[in-house]
């Protein structure tokens, strides 16, 4: 489930990005779930062109996810197949780190793949002609334009799995089998609508994705050999179909336009981003909470068994050897000098055990999140609620148990009578949970005991932060908007006037401050939602 | 009881005399056995009232009699400051009633606390890593303190500083700086940052307006209080 403040940021990105109409459809199905075409029609009050073209661009900006269902039919009628969809919350999301996905490809592959990646970006899905015919466009007649050296960086870039296949505009749920049914009987019995609506989803995704041979396949000369299999497939039941006219969107040149069928569409592999920037994030905790050589240590440990992780948010890496770590440790900038001792040092610093019989190494990537997680949550506990809840509340979340106020205060060195206060202002405001118990003896004596409840507060926390990063965007929109008649004179006029250059370097300085704040933001982000 | 006194006996203020001050002097024994049956824990005015069941005003004379005698004594409850507490002269007060040693007259001895955190952080830093007897050690041969601390109370200073993130808890790997520490034990050394006054690492959420705002879970974009009109946020940009 997503928070409220979450959808509200996810509707701004998509209005920023996109407009209005298409953040309308978005929220609909942000906040109602899955849906048909029919059905969003009526709840965005919409017309139904409008809403088959919002469907469509946010399809091809990797927004929306359609997927097709058979339903039975009402009445004794033939069932029906019906098309379905679900808004891509986190590639929503993923619109307001763009700049960091750029930065991270041209660290890597340079400039050159840069630009190819950056059109990907920008226009959500393209096959390759499509970007060999905008490199064009760009280029200037005097420069000679190399198709070869433009393949090369798309290669590069999907060797780099930065780039991947686009999945299937449409797949087909195919209904669960007679063995399945009775099992699903049951599971309906108990669980709620929304569980099963969920793992319809779930599979429509999967069912969608290119399988993992072709996904990350360079395509040869012949374009046509290459062409998605579920493709095929949702073209022939689109045909079949003929009861699905109201609810499909025809083919008027978008993503099942005869022509481009067979193109391969490529985007922009968030999966992978999400993954470098995890891995950035693990290595500057290490580096700031221990050192800079236990940062080079994790960073060649990371560096060696990436290839290995079957998705993002591993617990821990593969097991590496020592002799493999010193390799891609004196690779590494800083890295020259260190010896085995030297590594073995920070390995434990990192948390790892002496092994037994053969030297390999794993790292608890999950324990770096959870510890970078508790720093974040502390120091708003910290900044809002002063050092006595800051102790408290470290208390508490590191007992992981209920404990009685007056045992909170002893340990904490919290007068008792500010103890009982700031626990109820921290349980107020949902930082802690809280239960009452009554004891009967000769007199009834009432104890309250307090705790942490760790995945309630950090869904709290990321819902707080949502809507921090929305309060950030709006906030610098009406910087922008105070200052709009600056910012539309001609640069020489604002510096003749001493005021008009005062606030023009006011805003300037303003902008930066709120950019770069909102970068960090989102880091902490990352770190409570995709790490 | 009876409640009848003559002057007589108002005047004779002799506490072995039981015939013709017999009602008061029963009162005040009643009182009396029921504060010193309550020991280390003393008991409440309202709850001596409630178990001898004489009236107010009887109670009050007997606890003003006690105490002059030196019978009785106030004490300051932790858990009610606001209460009158009495306890039988003979008996120091427990830890319930107190709240340990760390409170002095009902309250928490700070300037104890903070004399003790600073001396075991100075420890700290100069043996890069200690465990609390090490630390004890140090502070009863250095002899630094005028007063005698327990190596329980040291624990539970170098608790609290690894709660306020001054310090950080360990197990000794018997290796480097360990080496004179058996392994696995607990040990102290000091947190990054704080041995230098370093302030803690400020999160991104708290380094925002909004991470500090006590008003956040109120504020909407269009609202009263919303970000256009945060003044917080003013403050934030006033360079």
């Amino acid at each position: 489930m997503v928070s409220q403040h979450g959808i509200k940021l996810a509707v701004y990105l998509v209005s920023s990005f996109y407009g209005d109409h298409n953040s309308k459809v978005c929220e609909c199905l942000l906040r109602r779930g899955t849906l048909t075409l029919a059905q969003i029609i009526r709840f965005t009050e919409l017309s139904r062109e409008i809403v088959r073209h919002c469907l469509l661009a946010l399809i091809h900006q990797n927004c929306i996810q359609a997927f097709s269902i058979q339903q039975e039919g009402a009445f004794g009628e033939a069932p029906k197949v019906v098309t379905h969809y679900m808004a891509l919350f986190d590639n929503i999301i993923h619109h307001m780190r763009f700049p960091k996905f750029i930065a991270i490809v041209k660290d890597e592959l340079g400039g050159e793949c840069e630009k190819v990646f950056e059109a990907l970006l920008q226009h959500g899905r393209l096959s390759f002609n499509q970007i060999v015919d905008r490199e064009k466009q760009t280029v200037s007649k005097e420069e000679n334009f190399d198709v070869d050296h433009l393949k090369e960086s798309f290669n590069k870039l999907v060797n780099g799995r930065f780039v991947e296949r686009c999945p299937a505009p449409e797949p087909f749920l195919a209904p669960p089998s007679d063995e399945e049914t009775p099992a699903k009987k049951r599971g309906a019995k108990s669980t709620k609508v929304g569980d099963v609506s969920e793992s319809i989803e779930q599979r429509a995704l999967a069912a969608a994705a290119p399988m993992e041979s072709l996904r990350f396949l360079a395509e040869t000369h012949n374009w046509s050999d290459f062409s998605d299999k579920s493709s095929e497939e949702k073209f022939t039941s689109v045909k079949t179909g003929e009861k699905r006219k109201q609810d499909f969107l025809e083919t008027d040149g978008g993503l099942l336009d005869q022509d481009e069928k067979k193109e391969v569409l490529w985007r922009v592999n968030f999966e992978e981003l999400i993954r470098r920037l995890r891995h950035q994030a693990c290595i500057a905790n290490a580096k700031s909470r221990l050192n800079d050589e236990c940062g080079i240590i994790l960073g060649a440990i990371l560096e060696l068994t990436r290839s290995s992780e079957s998705k993002v948010n591993i617990g821990s890496t593969a097991s590496v050897s020592i002799n493999d770590i010193y390799d891609e440790v004196i690779k590494k900038k800083g890295g020259l000098g260190m010896n085995l001792e030297r590594i073995r040092a920070s390995l434990v610093e990192l948390g790892c055990e002496m092994p037994m019989l053969v030297e390999e190494y794993s790292i608890d990537l999950k324990s770096i999140i959870d510890m970078a997680q508790n720093e974040e949550v502390e120091s708003i506990v910290l900044k809002r609620y002063g050092r006595e809840a800051y102790r408290m509340f470290r208390f508490l979340s590191k007992s992981g148990c209920l404990h009685e106020t007056d045992k909170i205060a002893d340990t904490t060195f919290v007068e008792k009578k500010d103890a009982i206060k700031i626990l109820y202002k921290l349980w107020k405001d949902d930082y802690l949970q809280m239960e009452k118990v009554t004891v009967n003896g000769a007199r009834q004596t009432h104890f309250l005991l307090w705790k942490v409840n760790r995945q309630s507060l950090c869904q709290h926390v990321l819902d707080e932060m949502y809507h921090a990063a929305l309060n950030l965007r709006l906030r610098i929109a009406h910087e922008l908007d105070q200052e709009k008649e600056i910012l539309q004179m001609p640069k020489d006029k604002v510096g003749e006037v001493e005021e008009l250059r005062k606030r023009y370097m006011r805003l300037k300085k303003v902008s930066i401050i709120y950019e770069s704040s909102l970068m960090n933001l989102d880091d902490a982000l990352m770190l409570f939602h995709d790490f | 009881m009876s409640r009848s006194m003559n002057a007589s006996s108002l005047k004779r203020k002799r506490p072995e005399s039981s015939s013709a001050n017999g009602s008061l002097v029963d009162a005040d024994r009643a009182v009396f056995n029921v504060i010193k049956s309550k020991e280390d824990m003393g008991i409440w005015t309202r709850d001596i009232k409630f178990e001898t069941n004489l009236a107010d005003t009887v109670v009050n004379k007997s606890l003003k009699s006690l105490l002059s005698k030196k019978l009785i004594k106030e004490v300051v409850n932790i858990k009610n400051k606001g209460r009158k507490h009495y306890m039988a002269a003979e008996f120091e007060p427990s830890k319930e009633v107190t709240g340990g040693a760390w409170y002095v007259d009902g309250n928490l001895d700070k300037e104890l606390i903070g004399v003790l955190k600073g001396l075991c952080l100075k420890i700290i830093n100069s043996k890069k890593v200690a465990t609390v007897e090490g630390v004890y050690d140090f502070l009863n041969k250095s002899k630094v303190t005028t007063f005698d601390c327990t190596n329980q109370q040291i624990a539970e200073v170098l608790n609290s500083m690894v709660l306020d993130n001054e310090v950080i808890e360990v197990k000794s790997t018997g290796l480097g700086e360990y080496h004179s520490i058996p392994i696995g034990t607990v040990c102290y050394r000091i947190a990054k940052g704080a041995g230098l006054g370093e302030s803690l690492k400020i999160g991104a959420m708290a380094s925002i307006p909004c991470g500090m705002c006590p008003r956040i879970s109120q504020c909407t974009p269009d609202g009263v209080i919303s970000p256009r009109t945060c003044v917080y946020y003013q403050k934030w940009m006033n360079f």
